[in-house]
């Protein structure tokens, strides 16, 4: 899997150090891009052979601003989660309990009936050496499994690129519910979806400004010439493929993003995962989808706030798993959840949260072999800055989703092998 | 209508618009499909002859190509620093600057006074009972980024919106607070980065976002403290976590004012409800945070590198004595104004000046827009206009001031919300800016907006005005192809050039 050098003889490398890379925006962008012409691309992913390894399905929830851990898996026999969270805590009380020690939060009620039917993995102290206290740097280590952060591309797009032929298929990686491509999802050669409401994913003006618009975009000059081209023929792709998804699905679950947050991003994580389902129901190709909740920067008022969080959370994700389930599909789809870090264990004066490290990963779904995996955190031995240590390796969680899930190489995406998290059912096929 | 019927024959003007020239399409392809849909674009049913523009040779396929630079022109250096320096010119801005000369517009640019946008009815008195209307607040400075008379404040006033960001949000509209940071951000915008820190610290709408209102010395809030240091000055890396927690100690002992309004219907609502209202309580005269000295840390700290009793000034002068400072804001700056990839030494002389000039904005601006990598060839086209530039250039182009209340929606679908950015580090940039949703976003809204218009304004030079000339073989012969002033303006404003600054 070494041909990204594509035909010319111009490696990616060529293109970063021509100065081709750009979009290091914001320091919020942590991670970078580059434009690649389109001719080229389109050479190097043809040139690879692309072959769909299975017909599993992957989407990831990220949950932006760092989820408190210890208040969605809720550690009620720890007499120091009680010390340290003296008004926090009582979340312990109302939460449903899985074993003695921990317990899920009062509004996952729907993560529990999947708990309890076996089909949802919580791989707990998840982290990396090092932590960053910072949301961007956090993010963008997560987004490129590279805790050195050298690495420019983020893990799924990785994945798409090593795998699948995007060019061919821009559904095969498709982030739903916003408006700019995931840092999880970015690649160079990638070619990606995004669709952040589908009611309105069409040209105004109809098939006529279609046209026009597919021959305006084409070969436009500079460096963002090729991401404007290849993005006006997504779009001129995904018009046609929803054209004829949206005949053939009628959902068959409750979705619903009429919900009270105290604050947050705008409500459509519902909405993101009805589409999710559509384009996997339909059978569009698609492999790899990316959704995000925000609103988990609780530094203040964190009961209420987290609350509505975890029963949004709850009710999108429930949702979205009877739907496929209806549909005789859920055996193909693993839902993993994300999140830049945890929270600081002891509570500040504003009834909220710091920024911390260590947090729970959620793995949901009939692939998954459910239980509790990972070290409980030890809230008796903090480090240093009052922190959790990490017990397993985030990237020991993508390997296991890779490999074991998607049934791809993981090693080329990670740089290296990690332990084994056991949580995905070993395939029949 | 009366186009319609007009006969076939008829010998109407069907030139291309003036100056779209093979010199100025930098390699022939093939545009014929788009073309004959061209002609129907907006439903406007004109029958008759198609493109004029001969077709080049068949499907050249693109090399590497990139723009051609126009910027030894005088009025493409104009046009070039209107679209960067301020959301694009109307006509008659362009026309001024252009007889005016680059530098005598960066002049005036940069030493003009901010204009203050006209009071939003109702905005001070904004409370639980009568809260603030998001779009009402977005359409109220969409407005007057489409009028004020002193662009390029408004253009850095959105620059500091997105650097020292806050969202309405978490904010929340029951306050005034988002609507009095607009103002404050506006008239501190071009004055000096020391009183930039301080007026950002003590606002009311930032104490809140970033829980500085609520932060003690007893138990401090870490959260201001931190991005103070990491997204406004200095950047991650520059400091240490025990830094971020001595600024929290160091800061803390601000609280939010309450308004009268606000007052009241506390009082109001105590009396409802048969409660007393807390004796101590009483409305704040100020708009800006309180300081009360007992929720304040007492003691010393260590922060960068200085223990000593600290209060928020001297944290500020700390934080501004750091090397780090000058060369991150003027990073961000030249970013968001020159290129994505400044090189090291020109960081480092906007810095020097910078800081030489005690952080001066009108000093660091004058030397970006004056210095010569603003005008270099390779400069040329390499940022992405955001949705808003985008939209508020749009509506300038077609001098529409109008569009204020369609663009505060349609930013929603291209990722831009004003007063609601999607993360702490406020906007994405450039190239995150170009997705498929994005940028089927920008072509309808052109589309639409087109289409809403009661009249057309006449397209003239608009390819020159607005895209100094400069397109590429696609749009030009799009262009050239088009039956009318409607299409033309679609062509333009749907172009990648366009999305283009």
């Amino acid at each position: 899997m070494k041909q990204i050098g594509g035909t010319n003889g111009l490696t990616r490398r060529d293109f970063l150090r021509s100065g081709l890379v750009f979009g290091v925006g914001a320091q919020a962008l942590a991670s970078g891009y580059a434009a690649v012409p389109d001719f080229l691309a389109r050479a190097v992913l043809s040139a690879k052979s692309a072959g769909v390894q299975n017909d599993r399905v992957l989407v990831m929830i990220q949950l932006a601003g760092g989820n408190d851990g210890l208040q969605t898996l809720i550690p009620i026999s720890s007499s120091s989660y009680r010390d340290l969270r003296p008004q926090l805590s009582a979340a312990a009380q109302k939460a449903q309990p899985i074993d003695k020690d921990f317990a899920l939060h009062e509004n996952l009620k729907g993560l529990k009936r999947l708990y309890d039917d076996g089909k949802v993995a919580i791989v707990q102290g998840v982290g990396y050496p090092s932590p960053s206290f910072s949301h961007f740097d956090s993010i963008r280590v997560w987004e490129t499994a590279d805790p050195a952060r050298k690495q420019q591309d983020g893990w799924l797009g990785q994945a798409i690129v090593k795998n699948y032929d995007s060019l061919g298929h821009p559904l095969v990686g498709c982030a739903c519910g916003t408006t700019s491509i995931p840092g999880a999802l970015r690649d160079l050669q990638a070619t990606l979806t995004v669709i952040d409401d589908v009611r309105t994913f069409g040209f105004q003006g109809g098939g006529n400004v279609e046209n026009v618009m597919g021959t305006l975009y084409k070969s436009t000059p500079g460096i963002y010439g090729a991401l404007f081209d290849t993005a006006m023929s997504t779009v001129r792709d995904t018009v046609a493929q929803l054209r004829t998804s949206a005949a053939k699905y009628t959902p068959r679950a409750a979705y619903t993003d009429k919900v009270q947050l105290v604050y947050s991003s705008k409500n459509q994580l519902a909405a993101a995962l009805q589409l999710a389902s559509e384009l996997i129901v339909t059978g569009t190709g698609v492999k790899v989808l990316h959704v995000t909740l925000g609103g988990f920067d609780t530094h203040y008022t964190e009961l209420n706030r987290h609350d509505a969080l975890m029963g949004y959370l709850d009710s999108a994700i429930t949702a979205f798993h009877d739907d496929l389930a209806a549909y005789g599909m859920a055996d193909r789809v693993l839902i993993a959840t994300w999140s830049e870090f945890g929270r600081r264990p002891k509570e500040n004066a504003s009834g909220g949260t710091d920024h911390g490290t260590a947090s729970p990963v959620f793995l949901i779904g009939d692939p998954v072999k459910g239980g509790l995996y990972g070290e409980t955190p030890n809230l008796a031995k903090l480090d240093q800055l009052g922190n959790l240590s990490y017990a397993v390796d985030f990237r020991s969680v993508y390997q296991e989703i890779l490999a074991s899930h998607l049934g791809v190489d993981a090693r080329p995406i990670l740089g290296q092998s990690f332990e084994r998290v056991p949580f995905v059912k070993a395939q029949a096929s | 209508m009366t186009e319609e019927r007009t006969p076939k024959t008829a010998k109407r003007p069907r030139r291309a618009p003036r100056g779209i020239r093979r010199r100025h399409v930098l390699l022939g392809a093939g545009a014929a499909a788009g073309a004959l849909a061209v002609t129907r674009v907006l439903g406007l049913h004109h029958l008759g002859d198609f493109p004029t523009l001969g077709s080049p040779a068949e499907t050249a396929k693109p090399t590497s190509l990139d723009w051609i630079s126009p910027l030894e022109r005088p009025e493409a250096q104009v046009g070039h620093l209107l679209r960067r320096a301020t959301f694009g010119a109307t006509p008659a801005e362009y026309e001024l600057s252009v007889s005016d000369g680059f530098k005598k517009t960066v002049e005036r640019l940069v030493e003009i006074f901010p204009a203050e946008p006209p009071a939003l009815p109702g905005a001070d008195e904004a409370t639980r009972e009568k809260p603030l209307n998001p779009l009402n607040v977005q359409t109220w400075w969409l407005d007057w980024m489409l009028k004020s008379p002193t662009p390029f404040a408004e253009r850095m006033t959105f620059f500091w919106h997105g650097h020292f960001t806050s969202d309405l949000r978490k904010v929340n509209p029951q306050t005034p607070f988002i609507y009095w940071q607009n103002l404050t951000w506006r008239q501190m915008a071009l004055t000096n980065l020391q009183e930039i820190l301080y007026q950002v610290t003590i606002d009311p709408g930032m104490l809140r976002y970033l829980d500085l209102g609520t932060s003690t010395g007893r138990s401090p809030n870490e959260n201001y403290s931190r991005e103070l240091m990491e997204l406004f000055t200095m950047g991650v890396g520059t400091y240490t976590e025990d830094d971020v927690r001595a600024g929290a100690k160091a800061l803390a002992g601000w609280r939010e004012p309450l308004t009268r309004a606000m007052y009241d219907v506390l009082v109001k609502n105590a009396q409802e409800q048969g409660r007393q209202v807390p004796k101590n309580l009483q409305p704040d005269i100020a708009n800006t945070g309180v300081f009360e000295r007992q929720r304040a840390y007492v003691g010393q700290v260590k922060f960068l590198g200085e223990t000593r009793q600290w209060d928020t000034k001297a944290v500020l002068d700390k934080i501004l004595s750091q090397d780090a400072v000058a060369p991150f804001v003027v990073t961000k700056v030249v970013r968001e104004f020159v290129t994505d990839q400044p090189d090291a030494a020109y960081v480092k002389r906007l810095a020097d000046s910078f800081r030489r000039s005690r952080y001066d904005l009108r000093t660091l601006m004058r030397d970006v827009f004056s210095s010569q990598e603003f005008l270099a060839p390779t400069t040329y086209r390499t940022l992405v206009k955001g949705p808003v530039e985008l939209m508020v250039h749009m509506a300038k182009a077609l001098e529409t001031p109008a569009l204020a209340r369609s663009i505060a929606m349609a930013g929603n679908g291209m990722g831009q919300t004003l007063f609601d950015p999607p993360e702490v580090g406020g906007w994405p940039s450039n190239a995150s800016w170009i997705s498929s949703n994005n940028v089927l976003a920008r072509v309808n809204f052109a589309q639409a907006t087109l289409t809403g218009m009661p009249r057309i304004p006449a397209f003239k030079d608009a390819h020159l005005l607005h895209l100094d000339g400069v397109l590429s073989p696609a749009t030009a012969q799009l262009l050239g192809a088009s039956p009318d002033d409607a299409t033309r303006w679609l062509i333009l404003l749907a172009s990648p050039e366009f999305q283009l600054k």
